[in-house]
């Protein structure tokens, strides 16, 4: 055989191009910030990480995950013995058979990708993407032919050097794809920087489960003089690993389908948001991308580069404020993709740099400085709404069994509902309960989530030294934002006042209760029952269970939404959307409002003020919207004594 | 809350050369009483940032209050500060200021939110330089040939056309445009520049007594019945607002007219 | 003098005597009987008996009696009461009040502080054998008639030409004569917007002294006046110059005054720096919603957005909105009224189709008279309301656009007679 040489060379070529687009890539996110993270033990866990926490999300979609198995696999396994046996030219048959037995079944698996690309979805991207299933056929068909000799099914320089010519031509083309394009920027990217992310992922804690938040406290300290730039203006103001996890995106789209701000019709896409912030790791424009737009944007106007303002030409700050920050993009995201820490990441710099907060948001943020709630009312009105509840205060009885946190619903006469109704059982339970009253201050979750870290951390500490002078076993509150800063983000404080301290949402308190008998409850006998999870609760902490047992202990069959559970659709009101207020075509609470409709139920349980404000919001004749805790009152069997 | 307002300053072609003092005074916030910037005050630094080229902005008393901070995340590259114990008048060490620096407008809100809060400070300084002072302004419309255009204030959202020759000291009413947001990382970058300035305490303020405020009464609606029979009346009158009347079944012209009579007695309607 | 009834003998003898020759005159007019076609004597039972003094029916037992006792009814209905004159002859010393005289007359606030005027002249008096008068200076157009009513002693009317529109300066000008001339014991504004505040600024920088800002209680020694935004109490002597808060005192109202001209020498014509172009037409809408003072709110059951535009515009009020008009797209953002919205402080709101989410009547917390049009009579702005339209808004604020514009047509038909 004449030209026998030639695909050698073009493996060992492709392979070499690789390696220095590798090296390029990885300068790129080195662009980034530095981030500890332990690069050893990250990569040791990788294929653990893949085979359950990525694959859990991608078994959600059977007929992908085959695919993706199918295809993965057998490319994994395929190069692995190509480089055997076609590069170092070990003469095995059993591994030619190997070889030919994994590049068989990547050619099946290609054939479903193919096949999954006639008619694709709206939510995927096409572009580049559409020739990948292409590419994978040519990639596996013509090592197939170049194994058969090796395997001994053909005589050795079958075809002579015209066929060895046309092959080469092919095995350029699926090693372009497969080795080239995976650093150089093709389809082929997510498998590279996908692996990686997984091993050097920001949220380490996520892997098995674990329920963190992905915002880290922003470095308030001045060095010397100068006080660094606060917050993410260019793409190199990332860390270096949230640079990687944007590059292992593959466009499925998932993202974009569960997105509420994106089928609200508000300049929102995450797909399109990372793609964005890999145009502006890299450098360029827009141009090539070939997903869904920005509703109400075109495609091709962005551009940017690692050393540009992002909110300059690459991202309008409207997208960054649409988001609600309810976690469903992240929650459906295969590649582990933080979508959500990147926009609070940028919006920090919107608002502790550039001081532009849209709408309210600088209303509500000077409230939140001045008197410690959003609405700017007297502090020392906060205790109020419990003046005929007979609660003891912290502060005159310094420890109790339960300290109840009542967050801003305090000042919110519709919130104060839940409040009674969530004191009134405890009351019914004998619950040894206090509140810390007037001393109690904003949680900070709507000033973080509006990027204002400084007034976050402030309230934060001053919370925390409160909470540090009191002596209680469990910390119980109605709202889940609260929950989520008191459980997992105000850790990053060093305060030992939440050690050794339940934090619990007031679902999950009550469920205790009833387990325990301490609760008794007769059946409920109204209409349909649906449950919205809270993004806060479910999401961001994991509690999907509690809520529909206590709805179970009243003899309700909840009428599960179809978008429930961890697919829960937000209802608008996360994130400071409402005071952002992003305009679209629908509003996210009327959607979920459909949502509700389509189960027939009459009455929605709900387990946060918020959603209960938003859900309320939609103009009547709707369902009924109540917290659990006011179900439950309604059922309460009051004991004589 | 007023965008139609913002717009107005870029409209009008502006001297650029103009230079601009604004004082700003502590402010205090009518709920929880912690320091703030000011609202005027907030809105005097807008107007100024958005009129002037060269811009200072100068507060007279303690260089460390914090307060100071949030006006610097406006975005200024320094505050003034002419370093005055709690005690001082402030008004000498501006005038001694003023006379060294000779602006071309002086801006301030129209009362301070703390301390006396008399809102003399702009009258004396006006009278110390021999300078117009101009109370309320909602916009400064243009400065041309060293004369400014403003729009004051009226009740009710009314405004007046004045023309003042530089230069001149104005108060800033609550209707002029607001004041940016204030963003936390450049307010801590900003340099506090401390100035040695006259110290004269100020002596009439310290035989005043100052307690919290007590809650006014309301003016009750006294009777001065001459009659038993008017006594009578004013004893057993149906006090107001119990529960609103409901024109029910009614054709709407009829509903209409006691709107509209209501609309009249109330006299939103003139 | 007035409602007493006065009884008059002879009318009741010659009403009684029948062949009296003046006996028609007296008991005609309202017969109680008459004779009917046939001869007969009918009662007509509307004429028997009159209205009594204390406003009920009584039956005339007195035949045509009671005609006269109602005649001798004399100077009833209503009558100015003639209050005791308060006269100053020769005044010790003045106190001046500089009231606001908007529109040309005194307001609340002007006659509150005359009422404090008095009540310091009486505390100085009090302890010395003085007589001091309250001196009203108005400037412009005067339209006032109860200056005597108001408590004013003296009064120095400046509405020559130059103290036409705004003219602080020229102003100052005349109260410096004043003080020159009459040296007040103490000078009065009212701490209003209306431009007293500012003319007492500019009195006081003049003649340095330090005035109080924002007094509520004031007596002849000590003065309190609120500090720090409305939060301290600063007690003090009572200073030469006060600027006084509505209410501070109560007006004058059992006393009438001479209202006699002061006069004054020639004041100097002041440098006029500040130039006045007029008052600038305002539209209600510009008018920040925190602060207007009548808002039209439209809610969920606005289906007519033109109609409503033009009734806001009519009625001159500025335009607000529930959240769910603003979510749909039908007013802007910064209009909404509302615990998430705007807290607004108008003193009348007319809520059209809004039946009042919780939120939204939190942000109405404020307003005084609250009126709404709704289709549904039990809705929570209803309740709140002090009047309520039920029925189709549309139907209402047509006939509403209709009376406004009538109105302002009747208006503007005044005006040009005014004019000429």
């Amino acid at each position: 055989m004449v030209l026998d040489w030639l695909p050698s060379v073009l493996i060992a070529a492709t392979l070499l191009l690789a390696v220095v687009g590798a090296v390029r890539r990885i300068s790129l996110w080195r662009a980034g910030q530095p981030d500890q993270v332990d690069l050893i033990a990250g990569l040791m866990a990788m294929p653990k990480r893949y085979l359950h926490d990525l694959h859990d999300v991608v078994e959600r979609d059977k007929y992908m995950s085959k695919t993706h198995a199918a295809t993965g696999g057998g490319f994994v396994l395929s190069i692995a013995l190509i480089l055997l046996v076609h590069l170092a030219g070990i003469d095995s048959q059993i591994l030619a058979w190997a070889l030919l037995f994994a590049l068989a079944l990547m050619f099946v698996g290609a054939i479903f990708v193919l096949k999954r690309r006639m008619d694709p979805p709206s939510r995927i991207s096409k572009g580049a993407w559409m020739r990948l299933p292409k590419s994978l056929l040519a990639f596996s068909s013509a090592f197939i032919i170049l194994t058969l000799p090796a395997a001994g099914i053909l005589p050795e320089g079958t075809g002579g050097w015209v066929l060895t010519l046309i092959l080469s031509a092919v095995i350029l083309l699926g090693l372009g794809e497969m080795l080239f394009g995976m650093t150089w920027g093709g389809p082929m990217k997510h498998a590279f920087a996908g692996a990686l992310h997984l091993a050097f992922h920001r949220r380490q804690e996520r892997f098995g489960g674990g329920r963190s938040t992905g915002l880290k406290p922003v470095d308030l300290t001045q060095n010397g003089q100068t006080l660094d730039i606060l917050g993410v203006s260019k793409p190199k103001d990332f860390k270096w690993n949230q640079l990687l996890g944007f590059d292992a995106c593959v466009q499925c789209g998932k993202c974009e389908a569960m997105c509420p701000a994106f089928a609200a019709g508000q300049p929102l896409n995450p797909k399109k948001l990372i793609q964005d912030m890999v145009v502006g790791l890299a450098g360029g424009t827009d141009a090539k991308y070939a997903g869904s737009p920005y509703p109400g944007k075109d495609v091709g106007n962005a551009k940017g580069g690692p050393d540009q303002i992002i909110t300059n030409g690459l991202v309008d700050p409207e997208t960054l404020w649409s988001c609600t920050t309810c976690r469903a993009c992240v929650e459906e995201c295969p590649m582990m993709i933080e979508h959500v820490d990147a926009i609070v990441d940028m919006r920090r710099f919107l608002t502790m740099e550039k001081g532009d907060t849209p709408n309210k948001g600088a209303e509500v943020l000077d409230n939140i400085i001045a008197t410690d709630n959003p609405n700017g009312y007297s502090p020392a009105s906060r205790v109020n709404w419990a003046a005929d509840q007979n609660l003891p205060l912290m502060s005159d009885v310094k420890q109790a069994d339960v300290l109840f946190w009542v967050s801003d619903g305090a000042f919110d006469m519709r919130s104060q509902r839940i409040l009674r109704a969530f004191v009134k059982l405890m009351k019914a339970a004998n619950v040894d309960v206090a509140i810390l009253g007037d001393e109690e201050l904003d949680s900070g979750d709507v000033a973080r989530r509006l990027g204002d870290d400084a007034a976050f951390q402030s309230l934060a500490k001053r919370n925390l030294e409160i909470l540090s002078q009191y002596s209680f076993k469990t910390i119980v509150t109605t709202d889940p934002h609260a929950y989520h800063c008191l459980r997992n983000e105000y850790g990053d404080f060093g305060s030992d006042a939440l050690e050794g301290v339940d934090v619990l949402h007031h679902t999950t308190f009550l469920n205790q209760l009833v387990q325990s008998g301490a609760l008794k409850l007769e059946a409920f006998s109204g209409g349909t029952v649906t449950y919205h999870d809270p993004c806060y609760l479910g999401r961001y902490n994991g509690e999907y269970e509690a809520p529909r047992e206590l709805l179970r202990s009243l003899g309700i069959e909840v009428a599960e939404m179809e978008r429930s559970g961890f697919r829960s659709r937000c209802c608008g009101g996360g994130g400071g959307a409402p005071i952002t207020d992003i305009p679209g075509e629908r509003r996210i609470a009327d959607m979920r409002m459909e949502d509700v409709n389509s189960t027939g139920a009459e009455l929605v349980a709900v387990g946060c003020q918020q959603c209960t404000a938003m859900l309320e919001g939609v103009v009547e004749p709707r369902p009924e919207v109540k917290d659990i805790a006011e179900i439950l009152v309604d059922q309460l069997i009051e004991e004589v004594h | 809350m007023q965008p139609e307002g913002k717009r107005q300053v870029q409209d009008h072609s502006l001297d650029r050369s103009l230079d601009i003092v604004s004082l700003i005074s502590i402010g205090q916030h009518p709920q929880s009483g912690r320091v703030r910037r000011a609202e005027q005050d907030g809105r005097a630094v807008e107007l100024g940032m958005n009129l002037a080229e060269k811009h200072t902005v100068l507060h007279a008393g303690d260089p460390l209050q914090q307060a100071l901070r949030s006006y610097a995340g406006m975005g200024l590259s320094e505050v003034q500060v002419l370093d005055l114990g709690p005690r001082a008048d402030a008004v000498p060490a501006l005038v001694e200021y003023l006379q060294d620096h000779r602006p071309d407008i002086v801006l301030t809100g129209v009362r301070a939110e703390s301390g006396e809060s008399s809102g003399m400070v702009p009258y004396l300084l006006a009278e110390k330089l021999n300078w117009p002072v101009v109370a309320r302004v909602a916009d400064i419309v243009s400065v041309e040939n060293g004369v400014a255009e403003l729009l004051l204030a009226l009740p009710r959202g009314q405004r007046r056309a004045l023309k003042v020759p530089l230069p001149f000291v104005a108060t800033i009413d609550n209707a002029a445009p607001e004041a940016r947001q204030s963003a936390y990382g450049p307010g801590r970058r900003a340099q506090v520049e401390s100035l040695d300035a006259v110290i004269e305490d100020d002596q009439t303020r310290s035989d005043w007594v100052e307690a919290k405020a007590k809650p006014r009464p309301k003016r009750l609606k006294v009777v001065k019945a001459k009659t038993a029979a008017e006594r009578f009346k004013a004893a057993t009158a149906k006090p107001q607002g119990e529960s609103g009347k409901v024109l029910k079944d009614m054709p709407a012209a009829e509903q209409a007219r006691e709107i509209f009579d209501l609309l009249l007695e109330e006299k939103v309607i003139s | 003098m007035s409602d007493v009834l006065r009884r008059d003998p002879r009318a009741e003898w010659i009403a009684r005597n029948r062949l009296h020759p003046l006996h028609g005159t007296v008991s005609v007019g309202d017969e109680a009987e008459v004779r009917g076609p046939s001869g007969l004597l009918r009662k007509n039972p509307h004429k028997v008996g009159f209205i009594g003094p204390n406003g009920i029916k009584r039956i005339d037992r007195l035949k045509g009696n009671g005609n006269t006792v109602a005649m001798g009814r004399r100077s009833s209905g209503p009558q100015e009461v003639l209050l005791p004159l308060h006269s100053v002859e020769q005044p010790d010393f003045y106190i001046v009040v500089v009231p606001d005289m908007v529109g040309g007359r005194l307001t609340s606030q002007d006659k509150d502080i005359l009422g404090q005027a008095h009540k310091l002249a009486r505390g100085i008096e009090g302890g010395n054998e003085q007589q001091g008068a309250v001196v009203a200076v108005c400037f412009g157009e005067s339209k006032e008639e109860g200056f005597d009513t108001a408590g004013v002693d003296r009064l120095i009317l400046l509405d020559s030409e130059e103290y036409q529109g705004f003219c602080p300066e020229q102003q100052l000008a005349a109260l410096v004569q004043i003080e020159a001339s009459y040296q007040p014991k103490h000078w009065l504004f009212p701490d209003s917007v209306n431009g007293g505040a500012d003319l007492g600024a500019r009195l006081a920088a003049r003649l340095g002294e330090r005035p109080a800002v924002q007094a509520w209680q004031v007596d002849h020694e000590t003065t309190v006046s609120r500090g720090a935004s409305g939060s301290i109490d600063i007690s003090r002597t009572t200073p030469h110059i006060l600027m006084l808060v509505e209410e501070c005192a109560d007006p004058i109202d059992e006393t009438r005054h001479e209202a006699q001209p002061l006069a004054l020498e020639s004041i100097p014509r002041a440098i006029a720096q500040l130039q006045d172009q007029g008052q600038v037409a305002v539209d209600p809408n510009a008018i920040p919603l925190a602060e207007a003072e009548f808002i039209l709110s439209a809610g969920n059951g606005i289906h007519n957005w033109d109609q409503f535009h033009d009734t806001a515009t009519a009625l001159g009020a500025t335009e607000g909105a529930s959240r769910v008009a603003v979510d749909d797209g039908f007013m802007p953002r910064f209009r909404q009224v509302g615990a998430t919205g705007t807290w607004v402080t108008a003193r009348v709101y007319l809520a059209v189709g809004i039946s009042g989410a919780i939120q939204h009547m939190q942000g109405i917390g404020q307003c005084d008279k609250v009126i709404a049009i709704n289709t549904d009579a039990g809705c929570d702005m209803v309740k709140r309301a002090a009047l309520s339209a039920i029925g189709d808004s549309e139907e209402i604020l047509a006939e509403l656009l209709k009376l406004a514009q009538e109105h302002r047509a009747k208006q503007s038909e005044e005006g040009d007679q005014h004019a000429a």
